[in-house]
Parts: C-alpha cells; sequence; structure tokens
C-alpha cells in the first residue's frame, strides 16, 4: 500500500494509524502525487485527522522515551526522500523491542534515522546563532532564514523563552512559513508567510547594524587569516542573512 | 587622559585590544529568562565566526585601554603610544543590548586596562554589568575579569552578576611575572582567585539547600597563560593547570602561544611563527586532565617535560602503555574506553549505550564516531583485530605521526568542546 499524506507530523501520525489499522506495512509514505505508481499497490490518500494523530501521538509516547519522541519529530523535519517510510519501520521495531532501541545505535533501521535527526539538530542549534533580528517601524523584531530543514519548530521554543518580552516573527523563506511571538499571550504559532511588500525598519536598525559590522571587522587577527575555515562554519548559502557578511 | 571618540570609533578600538583574549565560551551557565530578557544557554551558542575561523559568540570588549601598568607583553601597556578611549558602564550596557535584541551575541564579555587603580576600575565592571542585570533585566550571558589587586568585596560583587569571571595568571612562574610584569604580583592575582574558588564552592553547597541564594558566577573561574614568553617547561604548566582544577574549582586554564606585538629586551626574540603547534599540544594535555582522567604526571615526567609535538598526548601516552593494549570494546569499562586513542568522551559514551544493545562489530565503531584511523591498532571487537600492525610494531609512532601543516593544528573542531563554542586565540592583550 503507498500512502499520500499533506506532509504535516499530525498527517504522518493519520498515516501510522492508519496503517496500522489495515494490518499490512506500507510501501511508501509521500508528500506530493508519485510520478508513477508502484504496478501492484493501490494509492491511499489520508487526510489529517487530528484526534487520531493525538491518539497516535499517546501510543508512541507510551513505547518511546522523551529522547527518543524528540528523535522521530527532528528525523520527521529533515523531510528527506523516504523518512516516513524509515520512521515507520524504526516505530515496528520500538513497539516490538521496547525503550532498548535507544541503544541499537547500529542497528540498521535505527542509525539512518538517528543520523537524519543529529543533522537536524545540528542545523536547528546552528540556527539559534544565525538568525539577525532588525527592528521594524512597526514594533516586531523580524529575521530571515533559509536553512536545509524545517527547524522552526525546533528553535521556535528556544526565542521564546530567550526574546520573552519582544514581538518577533523568524521568517523561513524557503517554505514561504514563519514563527510569530507574541509577548502578551507568550505564544508562538508558525503561518504560512509572504513577504510582497518592503519592510521599514526602526531610525536606530542601521546604527546597530554598522556597529556590529564594524565589531566584527575588528575582530579578526590578521596573522591567522583562515577563509576556509570560516567558510566551513558559516556557509555562503547562509551569509545573505548575516548583515556582518554584507558587502560595504 | 582619554579622547572622547564617537561610539563607533571607541567600539573599533575597544574590540581590538580586546581580540587577543583567548576565551569566547558561553557555555556551562543556564540563566532563565525571569521578566526581563535573555537566557544562558548552557551548551553556548555561537554566532558568527571571523575571517581567521574563530567563533564569536560575545560581545568580547575593553572598557578601556588606558592602563597604568608596563607589561612587556601587552599591547595596551602605559609607554605603548596608542589612542586611549573609554566607554562609560552606560554605553557598554546598551551596547550589549542593542547587540542581544537583535541575536547578534549571545551576551557580553568585560575586560579592562586599569584605569587610576585596581579598585576604581572594578567599581566601573561592577557598575556596566549591575545596569545590565537590574535596570534592563538582562539574563543572558556575562564575563567579567577581574582586576588584580581589588578589594576582595568588589570581587564577590562582581561575581554575584557575572556568569564567569576571570582573573588572568598570565605567566606560569613568579619569576616570569616578575620580569615582565613588574607591577603585578603572584599574590595580588592569586588572591582573588582563591576567593572565587571558594565563593563558587560555597555558594553551590548552599544553592542545594535553599534556592533563594543568589548564584555566584554560576559558569565558574577561568584563567589565562601565556605560553613561550618566559622559560617554563610543559610539566610546570600541566601541573599548575592540574592544581587549578583540583585546588581552586577552576573551569578552564587558557593557553596562548606567545606572538611578540612590543619590542622589549625582556621578551624572547620575534620568531616567524609564534609556538601554536605546543598551544595545541597543550589544550590536548589539558582535555586530558579535565574529561579523561589523566594525571598530570601520566602525560609528562621530569624526564620528559615537553609535550611531543609531533605526536597528541594520548596517543603518546598509549605508545609508553602498550601493555595494557588491545582492549576489547565490547568488555573494556568507560574509564578505559577513554585511554584509547582514536576513542573520545562521545564515542565512548555511545560505545557503552550500543553495547547494551547487543556486541558491537569492527565495522559499526565508525558509526559510533570512533576515529578507526588511530584506534585500531588499539582495539579489539568480538575478539577481532583491525589493524596491520600490533601495538608494539616499531613503525606505529611513525605511522601515528601528525604531518604539522598550517591547516591541521588551526582547526578549532579539535578543540571546539562539542559545539560549545570554546576557542581560543594567540595572544593577550590585557590584564
Amino acid at each position: 500500500m503507498d500512502y499520500l499524506y499533506d506532509g504535516t507530523f499530525s498527517g504522518f501520525l493519520t498515516v501510522v494509524a492508519t496503517a496500522r489499522r489495515a494490518g499490512t506495512s506500507p510501501m511508501a509514505i509521500c508528500r506530493v502525487a508519485p510520478d508513477q505508481q508502484a504496478l501492484f499497490s493501490p494509492l491511499v490518500r489520508v487526510t489529517t485527522e487530528p484526534e487520531l494523530a493525538a491518539q497516535q501521538g499517546d501510543e508512541l509516547a507510551a513505547i518511546l522515551s522523551p529522547a527518543g519522541r524528540r528523535l522521530i519529530h527532528a528525523a520527521f523535519l529533515s523531510a528527506a526522500p523516504g523518512v516516513e517510510l524509515r520512521l515507520w519501520h524504526y516505530l515496528e521495531l520500538a513497539r516490538r523491542v521496547g525503550p532498548a532501541i535507544g541503544s541499537m545505535l547500529t542497528h540498521e533501521q535505527v542509525q539512518p534515522v538517528w543520523e537524519l535527526a543529529r543533522a537536524v539538530g545540528r542545523e536547528a542549534h546552528r540556527f539559534k546563532g544565525f538568525v539577525r533580528f532588525r527592528q521594524l517601524a512597526g514594533g516586531y523584531h523580524y529575521a530571515a532564514i533559509a536553512p536545509d530543514y524545517r527547524i522552526l519548530p525546533l528553535i521556535a521554543p528556544h526565542f521564546a523563552a530567550r526574546f520573552a518580552d519582544q514581538q518577533w516573527l523568524i521568517h523561513d523563506e524557503r517554505r514561504s512559513e514563519a514563527v510569530v511571538y507574541d509577548p502578551v499571550p507568550q505564544q508562538w504559532l508558525i503561518v504560512p508567510l509572504e513577504v510582497r511588500a518592503p519592510l521599514c525598519d526602526t531610525a536606530d536598525e542601521q546604527l546597530f547594524r554598522s556597529l556590529w559590522q564594524c565589531y566584527f571587522d575588528r575582530l579578526a587577527i590578521a596573522e591567522r587569516h583562515n577563509p576556509r575555515l570560516q567558510q566551513q562554519h558559516v556557509p555562503r548559502k547562509h551569509r545573505r542573512h548575516l548583515p556582518e557578511f554584507d558587502k560595504r | 587622559m582619554t579622547d572622547p571618540g564617537s561610539l563607533e570609533e571607541k567600539l573599533a578600538i575597544l574590540a581590538e585590544g580586546a581580540k587577543y583574549d583567548i576565551s569566547c565560551a558561553s557555555s556551562g551557565s543556564s540563566r532563565r529568562n525571569r521578566h526581563g530578557i535573555g537566557n544562558a544557554a548552557s551548551c553556548g551558542i555561537c554566532h558568527s565566526w571571523t575571517a581567521d575561523g574563530r567563533c564569536v559568540s560575545l560581545l568580547k570588549i575593553l572598557l578601556t585601554n588606558a592602563c597604568i601598568y608596563d607589561c612587556a607583553y601587552c599591547i595596551n601597556r602605559r609607554s605603548n603610544d596608542t589612542r586611549r578611549v573609554i566607554l562609560t558602564p552606560a554605553e557598554v550596557a546598551e551596547l550589549t543590548i542593542g547587540f542581544y535584541r537583535r541575536n547578534f551575541i549571545e551576551g557580553l564579555f568585560l575586560s579592562t586596562g586599569v584605569v587610576r587603580n585596581p579598585d576604581y576600575t572594578m567599581e566601573l565592571l561592577i557598575e556596566a554589568i549591575r545596569t545590565l542585570r537590574e535596570t534592563y533585566r538582562f539574563n543572558g550571558y556575562i564575563h567579567v575579569k577581574v582586576v588584580p589587586g581589588a578589594d576582595l568585596l568588589l570581587v564577590e560583587r562582581a561575581g554575584r552578576y557575572a556568569d564567569r569571571v576571570s582573573v588572568n595568571m598570565e605567566l606560569p612562574t613568579r619569576e616570569g611575572l616578575a620580569l615582565l610584569a613588574p607591577d603585578k604580583s603572584r599574590e595580588a592575582i592569586v588572591t582573588p582567585m582563591r576567593r572565587v574558588g571558594a565563593l563558587i564552592v560555597q555558594t553551590k553547597a548552599e544553592r542545594k539547600v535553599s534556592r533563594t541564594v543568589p548564584p555566584f558566577a554560576p559558569a565558574g573561574q577561568s584563567t589565562q597563560l601565556i605560553v613561550g614568553a618566559s622559560g617554563e617547561n610543559d610539566l610546570q604548566i600541566v601541573r599548575l593547570s592540574a592544581g587549578l582544577y583540583d585546588r581552586l574549582a577552576m573551569k578552564r586554564v587558557y593557553y596562548s602561544a606567545f606572538v611578540p606585538v612590543n619590542r622589549d629586551n625582556r621578551l624572547p626574540a620575534p620568531v616567524d611563527t609564534p609556538p601554536l603547534l605546543r598551544e595545541h599540544r597543550l589544550y590536548q594535555a589539558d582535555w586530558l586532565l579535565r574529561y579523561y582522567g589523566f594525571a598530570p604526571d601520566e602525560i609528562l615526567d621530569d624526564d620528559r617535560p615537553f609535550l611531543d609535538l609531533t605526536l597528541d598526548p594520548k596517543a603518546d601516552w598509549a605508545l609508553r602503555h602498550l601493555e595494557l593494549f588491545p582492549v576489547e570494546v565490547n568488555r573494556a569499562p568507560y574509564e578505559i574506553l577513554l585511554r584509547v586513542p582514536g576513542i573520545g568522551v562521545r564515542s565512548a559514551e555511545r560505545i557503552v549505550r550500543a553495547r547494551r544493545g547487543g556486541h558491537l562489530a569492527l565495522d559499526s565503531l565508525a558509526k559510533l564516531g570512533v576515529v578507526m584511523k588511530r584506534a585500531r591498532y588499539f582495539i579489539t571487537a568480538r575478539g577481532q583485530f583491525a589493524a596491520d600492525l600490533s601495538p608494539d610494531a616499531a613503525g606505529l609512532r611513525s605511522r601515528l605521526a601528525e604531518r604539522p601543516t598550517r591547516d591541521r593544528w588551526n582547526q578549532p573542531s579539535l578543540f571546539d568542546d562539542h559545539g560549545r563554542g570554546d576557542w581560543r586565540s594567540t595572544i593577550t592583550g590585557e590584564l
């Protein structure tokens, strides 16, 4: 059986619940309609059912440790091709062996999931440093990013705790969505977002930007110049969002 | 004495004066945000990397580059003819908050030259960080320097506001200090260090009983040593560091290869490159002290007082203790796994975790992060040995030796404390 779903984590959990109910292992779990359908494998379109997903989530919570749940979620956010099917097999294994799955790091069904989760976790950690806010005239602190993975759900709690008293939003330009935080209910929300009009900064935004650039330029020690090392840590693709790398 | 200058000019000069300080760590504190701005992530967060590849996590800056002292190695010494500027405590706080709100930085690292006298200077530093904590309700990371010779009550006040405090040792020996920094005494450096160490230990114990006790330097204290400006050997340095860790509750000792920034006939003659490789080996030896359970006398002894520059100190130790190898990864205790070249703290932890789930084979070790290039000579898995040379073979030392190319020992990942952002630099700028 091939399954088709909307790409959300709830949708994925709905697929897991549906497939378990059907009693067969899925051949494929896809986010968009596959170009070619498998010859003998029928396609099932799964509509996300929040209640069924929550129920499936509870069921998994009983099997997995908190670290195991974070692992599943992070690996899922990689949106790597075929990750859903890998997660399905991981979860089936977890149902069989229980918490012991946490130590089966070299198992062929565990290791790829573990590695995906680590890659997503690494990027999420890196972006705790790479987000650069600018103060907009409307009162919001705005940041644009373009990460490889869908990390907004992973970094949002960090910024919500840190900048609890300011209105901010982080815009994932590649996925046209943003996490928006408001200090009054102290809540964040992920919403679709596209910016069409140019953004208008506050009066002292440019001052702090140039102070930061001036500070950054002064820090490097000429005798240790090593652009390759710098690039290893700050890949070029991320630099257009970092004011210290602005051409000036 | 100091020149007014615009904020941007002052920032430029005072950042320049602070950049040679080694520490950029923002780890070890987990301050929560209470009704204000900011928190401290215990793992530390790097926000950018400079053109020399060093991580930027803190606004590292001097309050002033003016100084009453005349230390031979220091760029800010009194007898240097440079432009002197000073920031007000309010300006320091305003800059920090402005940068922090934009997520440019993880916090503040505030150092300084000594103006008027140590107490006066210390009071200015305290006023800056008090403003941040009390006026701005800032809960982000603050590292502040203690001025040697300052009143101990001021030292205590600083530690109540800061996450980390540091007093720079500068020179590993009393003689070196007397020669190169005649205005500073060993006592003026060690006395506040002892006080800080005692307060850290005491406050930790009190906070276990009552959470209302205010924290004192929760990220611990650190210090910095200049290596190669005076004639000490590595054994002296490693012993000194071990003593600092054991007796003064020191969190980190930073080593800084001496680079001459001044002309002074008390200093060693200028060389083409600073002793960066020696600095690198000292960091590796330091790692062995802090994370791998080594005693200083296991790393070096009186017959061989210098670290081998061609070989990392763990591999060097292993080659001197061949009777212990090879070890079986499925059985060896964690402490023994840590002593295997090519197995680090994280891979040792993973081995212990993974072998609970089943016997480990040789080919699964690399997946756990073991550097098989080095480890294969020292381990077996399910009784299998992976190398073509046994540990006692004569050619092993040269096979394990690293080629000292510039890139090789300039890699920060070698020191990077699992992405915690600790990093080092070459020379010291102040204090």
